[in-house]
């Protein structure tokens, strides 16, 4: 259920116009390390920014033996380390920690969701939650099947038909991976629907709640200056990048199961493409914007086996230097087989077969141990089609607008201008807005929103249930593909910027990479 | 954001107005070269807004130039700050330009600070000195500080060319407020007003809003029979501009009246119902301002004497943090409490943003330009504080 906006009268013309539902937030997977390092300092956040609920609690789940007292005091302490404020508010938290409650036990128990049924009663009482509960399962997917038939099991799901008519609500978000291959994904789904409705399940993609990439909504619908250019008519290519500098970081098992295709591009990146070439959505609702994104998932041209062996690049990471530093080939890493042919880095050419991008290529690429961090979404714009200049370098360069979604959020926008003097020397510039720079560095972390967002029932900013099995369908045939290759992916230098055949990619239609 | 810090220009001086602006335009260039020391950090020059503030003496702009540089640490501006004396013996324009940076993610983040003081007669040029500094393309902001009167021409010329003008309705009155806004309204691309006590009531709004969020208590919000306000004074003062803002808003939001009785003002409920207000005095503690809004308790539901809602909001006045100025620049702490007739008592704690004049500024500048709510409660507080509601 949506919160209605101005249905309380005093809410009219606020400017947080929305208010979540007062609500039991309960973590599955409260001892890991995503709820210490992000769930609670992302709470604690949002309690600071008076953003909560008025009746609010947060309820551990965990199979570790521990008290009420120590899991506050483990959340202080991940609160006070991991807090983009700090020191911690002592009488904020005061307050706070008298919300936060743990239940110990196996997710396979019955008896688990019996005291967590009944502490979540008390809750009501004495908290004012008011039998509205969201999950939030921090476990691996593993996990998910045995916890969702549990609560239904134990009567705690809220009928979703009731919720519309004013009852009590109940969400669930789960992170990703949201299965491994189209099937999986199918059966995940499956299962989640069996307790829960689609309106009941929010799949998070951090990179969703980023601010640039909500932005990116802003900055073209926002505008008349772009969207009459954001089409084949003007656009001659489209580059998104995902880099990083680091490499597995003791992700090394998981990694060997995933690689970078399933860990990176089938989620965030074909999140960023899909939002970058939506059509204009009737409204900002949840479902508007989700159909607009489905819709160009959709117009992904599947991958035959031919155009994978041109169209897609892989790679894998040997030993190189970064920022100075010399550091380990992939297969040196900890828990990376020694033949592995797992790819560390991706790069495709993605068409988007509708009216306003056909024949528009979308590159698109992903990979580990890259020379620095960087996610951006190049647009560049076509050549003018007559040069006045003789330009030294014979020619001029194409305009490019860069949505840099990390680090340094922000849009720039490259274009040609005359050097100063007598000649006429052509010079590109560019015209550089940052976020940090314009709004200051302290914005909310993208786990803070995304969070007020669910207890607000806002779906917007999540992956809808088609949009994920879209993603799989794209992604299936390439891997798929791979595996039959009895080759290991071409090797590329930690530091640089991938294997050479990734250049080639581009060099075949007469481009080249940025460099961001 | 690390503490800000300043590359001032030459020293202040005087001359005619027209020198002047083309030697502090020529200061700024030479602020903005490049550092001959290759090593010395990058300096981002970043301008996100015009920000204009006119005071009546120098001696209240120097108090105020410390407000500003924290503001343009978040909000990168160009700031023109102007004393205006026009009873000043001397004929003079004097100025001077200063960078102020402050430290984000390791690079220096630049804004400029002109200073500029019109005395004697050279008063009259001030708005057009002003302007000549303004960056084109970008909002401007005027910060009008003190009295307001919307004859003077200084003032007219500023604020027709700005986007927003910044009050204190504290320091004016509402009474200013509402001219100006009187005035924004006659002219043909209309400024819009703030008020900072409107922006330092916004939370309390939202605090109040929260006894009506639960589909239970929504239809009770027009069914308030009683509600009480706390301001930080002594019996027998009038009713602050934050306790009128705030009553004007509830009535406007509520669609109330307010009536007469004997000469007396009465509030009364969209059905018609009387609403009881009461206006209370709590010990002002030192450093807090005048009037502040130190709490609010309502009551609601059909029998006044058994209210089906009782809700409180207290401030604990100077809890936050004590400077050595005796002031409390930190957040003051809220209790907010909701008992529901047969329920438990619902109760939180909320820390106020930082109670500082640079963050009030920051937030209002913050806010959307158009603010109708804020027009309305404008007017219905204005018949509040005419009618003398004082403190009992």
């Amino acid at each position: 259920m949506v919160t209605t906006p101005c249905a309380n009268p005093l809410r009219r013309g606020l400017i947080e116009d929305r208010t979540g539902d007062p609500c039991a937030v309960v973590i599955f997977g409260a001892s890991g390390d995503l709820t210490r390092r992000k769930l609670l300092p992302a709470i604690y956040n949002l309690a600071l920014s008076r953003s909560l609920p008025s009746g609010f609690a947060v309820v551990g789940v965990a199979r570790r033996a521990k008290t009420a007292a120590q899991f506050s005091a483990e959340m202080k302490e991940g609160v006070a380390q991991f807090s983009r404020r700090k020191p911690i508010d002592p009488a904020l938290w005061t307050d706070f920690e008298r919300g936060l409650g743990y239940v110990q036990g196996s997710f396979d128990d019955p008896s688990t969701y019996k005291k967590l049924s009944a502490h979540l009663d008390e809750l009501d009482n004495e908290r004012g939650t008011r039998k509205n509960r969201l999950y939030y399962l921090a476990v691996p997917p593993s996990e998910f099947a045995t916890i969702v038939a549990n609560l239904k099991q134990a009567e705690l799901v809220a009928d979703p038909i009731a919720e519309r008519s004013g009852g009590p609500w109940t969400r669930i978000i789960i992170e990703k991976p949201f299965g491994h291959d189209l099937e999986s994904s199918r059966q995940l789904n499956d299962c989640i629907a069996s307790a829960f409705a689609e309106t009941q399940v929010f799949r998070i993609d951090h990179y969703l709640g980023k601010e640039t990439v909500q932005n990116l909504l802003v900055f073209r619908f926002a505008n008349s200056l772009f969207e009459p250019i954001w089409s084949r008519e003007h656009v001659d290519n489209v580059q998104i990048t995902v880099a990083e500098e680091i490499g597995v970081e003791g992700r090394g098992k998981f990694f060997e199961q995933t690689g970078v295709t399933k860990d990176i591009v089938e989620n965030h990146l074909l999140q960023l493409l899909s939002l970058t070439a939506m059509e204009p959505p009737i409204s900002l609702s949840a479902d508007a914007v989700r159909d607009e994104k489905v819709k160009v998932l959709r117009s992904l041209r599947r991958m035959e086996p031919t155009m994978i062996r041109e169209n897609v690049v892989r790679g894998q990471y040997g030993r190189g230097f970064i920022k100075g530093e010399e550091v380990l080939a992939y297969r040196e890493e900890p828990d990376i087989a020694k033949d592995s042919k797992v790819e560390t880095y991706v790069a495709m050419k993605v068409l988007v077969d509708n009216w306003r991008w056909g024949g528009v290529p979308f590159y698109i690429r992903a990979g580990k141990r890259l020379p620095r961090k960087v996610t951006e979404i190049a647009i560049q714009f076509k050549q003018v089609p007559h040069s006045l200049f003789a330009a030294p370098d014979g020619g001029i360069s194409p305009n490019v607008l860069t949505v840099r979604v990390q680090p340094d959020e922000g849009i720039a926008l490259r274009f040609t201008t005359k050097e100063p003097g007598n000649a006429t020397i052509l010079r590109d510039v560019a015209m550089d807005f940052r976020y940090g720079s314009a709004f200051g560095s302290n914005t909310p972390e993208a786990y803070e929103r995304l969070l007020l967002d669910a207890i607000r029932g806002d779906a917007t900013l999540f992956t809808r249930r088609d949009e994920v099995e879209e993603q799989w369908a794209f992604i299936d045939p390439v891997i798929e593909a791979w595996r039959g290759q009895a080759s290991a992916p071409p090797g590329y230098p930690a530091g640089t910027w991938g294997p050479e055949q990734a250049d080639d990619l581009l060099a075949r239609d007469g481009r080249r990479w940025r460099r961001p | 954001m690390s503490s800000v810090t300043t590359m001032p220009g030459a020293p202040e001086s005087g001359g005619k107005a027209s020198n002047l602006i083309t030697r502090i335009e020529n200061e700024l260039r030479e602020l903005w070269k490049p550092p001959e020391d290759p090593t010395a950090p990058p300096l981002s020059r970043v301008c996100t807004m015009n920000i204009e503030v006119v005071a009546p003496t120098k001696e209240l702009l120097e108090r105020y130039t410390p407000v500003i540089d924290e503001v343009t640490a978040s909000i990168p501006a160009r700031a023109i700050l102007a004393s205006i004396e026009p009873d000043s013996a001397a004929e003079e324009v004097t100025g001077s330009a200063t960078v102020v940076c402050s430290l984000a993610g390791g690079k220096k983040i630049c804004s400029e600070r002109i200073s500029l003081g019109f005395h004697g007669n050279a008063s009259a040029r001030a708005a057009s000195a002003i302007e000549a500094f303004l960056v084109p393309e970008i909002p401007t902001a005027l910060v009008w500080l003190g009295r307001v009167h919307t004859d003077d021409p200084v003032f007219e010329d500023l604020a027709r060319n700005t986007s927003r003008i910044i009050l204190d309705s504290e320091y004016t009155s509402i009474s200013s407020v509402i001219h100006v806004a009187a005035w924004a309204r006659s002219q043909r691309h209309a400024p819009e007003i703030s008020d900072l006590a409107w922006t330092r009531i916004a939370a309390w709004q939202e605090l109040l809003a929260r006894f009506f969020d639960d589909a239970e208590t929504r239809p009770l919000a027009s069914k308030i029979t009683r509600i009480v306000l706390k301001q930080a004074g002594e019996t027998g003062a009038r009713i602050g501009p934050e306790s009128a803002l705030m009553l004007g808003w509830i009535g406007t939001r509520l669609g109330w009246k307010t009536s007469r009785l004997a000469g007396a003002l009465r509030f009364k409920r969209e059905d018609g119902a009387a609403v009881t207000i009461e206006l209370d005095a709590v010990p002002r503690p030192k450093g807090v301002a005048p009037h502040t809004l130190a709490a609010l308790m309502i009551e609601a539901g059909d029998d006044p004497h058994a209210p089906a809602l009782r809700g409180s909001i207290e401030r604990e006045l100077a809890s936050g943090l004590t400077d050595q100025a005796n002031t409390t620049p930190d957040a003051d702490v809220i209790d907010w409490k909701c008992t529901r007739a047969g329920g438990a008592e619902i109760e939180q704690r909320i820390r106020l943003g930082p109670n500082k004049a640079a963050k009030w500024l920051e937030r209002t500048l913050h806010r959307p330009l158009r603010d109708v709510a804020f027009a309305e409660s404008v007017a219905f507080a204005e018949h509040i504080v005419e009618d003398g509601l004082t403190v009992s």
